[in-house]
């Protein structure tokens, strides 16, 4: 009872169908994140304060020297002392982070996004999983910088006006240009 | 356990309703099994809302149906047991346009029994050949002429084997020859395989040689059941103007305005 | 407005009978297969073509609001975000709705035009379980897997329009987009998305189809009416879905 269409409908079906899920893959692998959902590996978790997040969301990478290793996974403000609390979780094949490590927000480029990047120690400790990291350093507002140096006048007052470790908040706008614009 | 001497159909004082309207009522009828009965009458009269009783799409306001002695249901499995034993010749044919004929015909039998696939195929070509059409199978409705779809349409409403066959204006569309074709093929297969046939028609010289048993629905109810040889006899006015193709007698020509108080209302 | 509300309680009761005439049998199956051909396969040329003329169009009006900002190599964010997240759900399933979503209503117009939905019902066989639920089904099937068409071409169209004529850097094409576009939360709610809306315009065009009156002029009605109302409800249903999947 099967007419001759039959079979030449069957292979036309299938043959849409291969090729749409063909796209689908080669989409999803060209065209996003590859963040599937399936850790290969473990992970653990590590976490660090800072005073100001800037742009930062969860699922920001956490990247050393440009290569990530983790993503962050929450977001929270402390009560009592009003500074962020952000939990990353960290690849488990770099489970001998020093403990000295410090962490700075950065943006890749000027308008790219925030990503949390790690400044290696060089302590024979090593971070266990839940430790915080001891070292950070807060994001660098780009409008508030700007604002003091147009009218803060000479280097004096901008030194003294930015905020908690003035080599790292200096060193900042280099290090986004190192790592984070790609070739 | 159905009744083996019960007629194949019967109503007793049956009303019918359509859109809050009574279209017939007071209806006393009983089909003998075996026969072939036309229901005759004017365009409009109720012949088809008639059909839709038997076939338990509509439910009588009053009266009861029975079909082989038992009651029409109303719960949807119970009906669409009884719709395999009655099988519906529609006017508009209803064949699938996207199957060949021969999948037309082998649609019910799919669906409805566990018969492997080589025994389907011969059904179908039984069937087919039944209404004159064994070449026919593997062309698609739109191929075909309105006779020979008008076949296709019978051979599948057989396909189950159904005891009972109703036919809805079967002649509707066709030449006098096809018109021909199918009605002997109505009777000849009455006979053959031992149905009872009810004909709804307004045909009436083209029916009444096949029939035994002739019926008249007009102004809402039944105005004559008997043999054809009585009906050409009878002198009922309304029968008469009814067979003779008058304009002018008891049954109102309808010159629109009965259908704008319908519409009013 | 009380006959409209009883519409839409009969829409929905129709939907709630699809649901439950899907049954999975040798039939369904091979009926499903002829839908996926008719409403998938033969929808294609115009959702590719579609695709592509967005994609270049898109890519052309991205570059040009970026440049001001010097930011025009983040076009492909743009593009990457906006079709994944509005576009290609949206507009993949109104060309859908357009070309198949007619043929739909269309089709079961006429079916019931020419007295088949009534055979099949006096052949106890259930029209919605034989007829609908395979449409139904092959639209979710079909649309999600047509939007991947959709991105596909305009994606491609994109990175020519981006990388071949606007000279924007290839490597930074991709890394960009790679980086700004979320599998689970863009790509992903995509093709859910675009389920949804197969699922709607599906239903939205049986519904008007099978229960069109059985005149020639009632199933020209009843495919004007799918149309529309299956376009509108596609544009409500992705508000609410990016409501509450974008936040």
């Amino acid at each position: 009872m099967t007419s001759a269409r039959g079979p030449r409908l069957e292979f036309a079906v299938g043959a849409f169908l291969l090729l749409a899920l063909a796209s689908l893959l080669v989409l999803a692998i060209a065209s996003t994140n590859g963040q599937f959902g399936f850790s290969r590996g473990g992970t653990y978790p590590l976490t660090a304060r800072f005073s100001n997040l800037g742009q930062l969301r969860p699922n920001a990478p956490v990247k050393v020297g440009g290569v990530t290793i983790g993503r962050v996974t929450d977001i929270d403000l402390d009560p009592v002392r009003f500074d962020s609390i952000v939990t990353m979780k960290i690849d488990e094949r770099f489970n001998e982070i020093p403990a000295d490590t410090s962490a700075a927000i950065l943006t890749g480029g000027l308008l790219g996004e925030s990503y949390i990047g790690l400044a290696v120690g060089g302590d024979l400790e090593v971070l266990q999983p839940g430790e915080e990291i001891a070292f950070t350093s807060p994001a660098v507002d780009l409008m508030q910088m700007v604002g003091k140096y147009m009218f803060g006048g000479g280097g004096g007052d901008a030194d003294a006006a930015t905020p908690a470790s003035p080599e790292a908040g200096l060193a900042s706008p280099d290090a986004p240009s190192n790592e984070g614009v790609t070739p | 356990m159905p009744d083996v001497t019960a007629p194949a159909v019967l109503l007793r004082d049956v009303r019918l309703d359509r859109g809050g309207r009574s279209v017939l009522s007071g209806i006393d009828l009983s089909v003998p099994r075996g026969s072939v009965t036309a229901v005759l009458g004017p365009s409009g009269s109720g012949k088809s809302t008639l059909l839709s009783a038997l076939t338990g799409e509509l439910v009588p306001a009053a009266g009861t149906v029975e079909v082989f002695g038992q009651r029409v249901p109303t719960r949807m499995r119970d009906l669409l047991e009884l719709r395999k034993s009655i099988g519906v010749l529609l006017q508009g044919n209803g064949l699938l346009t996207d199957l060949t004929a021969g999948e037309n015909i082998a649609l019910p039998l799919r669906l409805h029994t566990k018969l492997p696939k080589p025994v389907i195929a011969r059904l179908v070509a039984m069937k087919l050949q039944a209404v004159g059409l064994r070449a026919a199978g593997d062309l698609y409705p739109r191929e075909l002429s309105g006779g020979m779809a008008r076949r296709v349409a019978l051979a599948r409403a057989l396909a189950l084997d159904p005891p009972l066959m109703i036919y809805d204006e079967p002649l509707t569309g066709l030449d006098p020859i096809a018109s021909g074709v199918i009605m002997s093929l109505i009777g000849r297969l009455n006979a053959s395989l031992g149905l009872t046939s009810i004909i709804v028609t307004h045909h009436v010289h083209e029916t009444l040689p096949v029939a035994d048993h002739a019926i008249v629905i007009a102004n809402g109810r039944i105005v004559f059941q008997g043999t054809p040889a009585e009906l050409e006899a009878s002198d009922d006015a309304l029968v008469r103007q009814f067979l003779r193709g008058e304009p002018d007698g008891p049954i109102a020509f309808d010159r629109g305005d009965l259908a704008r108080m319908e519409a009013a209302r | 407005m009380t006959a409209g509300i009883r519409a839409l309680g009969r829409a929905g009761l129709f939907s709630l009978s699809v649901f439950r005439a899907s049954k999975p049998t040798a039939d369904f199956f091979a009926e499903l297969v002829r839908e996926i051909y008719k409403i998938g396969g033969r929808s294609l040329p115009i959702i590719a073509v579609g695709g592509a003329f967005v994609g270049l169009s898109l890519t052309l009006l991205g570059y040009r609001a970026l440049e001001t900002y010097g930011a025009s190599n983040q076009v492909s964010v743009l593009i990457g975000l906006g079709l994944y997240r509005e576009l290609a759900p949206v507009l993949t399933a109104l060309l859908f709705v357009g070309r198949a979503g007619s043929s739909i209503s269309a089709e079961l117009g006429l079916m019931r035009a020419t007295d088949q939905i009534t055979a099949l019902g006096l052949m106890a066989i259930d029209p919605v379980a034989k007829v609908v639920a395979p449409r139904f089904w092959a639209a979710v099937i079909c649309v999600p897997l047509l939007t991947a068409f959709f991105c596909s071409l305009a994606l491609s169209a994109s990175w020519f329009q981006a990388v071949q004529i606007l000279g924007i850097d290839n490597g930074m094409f991709w890394q960009a987009m790679q980086d700004a576009v979320d599998f689970r939360a863009d790509f992903l709610t995509a093709f859910l998305k675009s389920a949804v809306f197969g699922g709607t315009a599906a239903l939205v065009a049986s519904y008007v189809g099978f229960h069109a009156e059985p005149t020639i002029e009632g199933t020209s009605v009843a495919t004007t009416r799918a149309v529309v109302n299956a376009s509108l409800l596609v544009l409500m249903f992705n508000f609410v879905m990016s409501a509450f999947l974008f936040r």
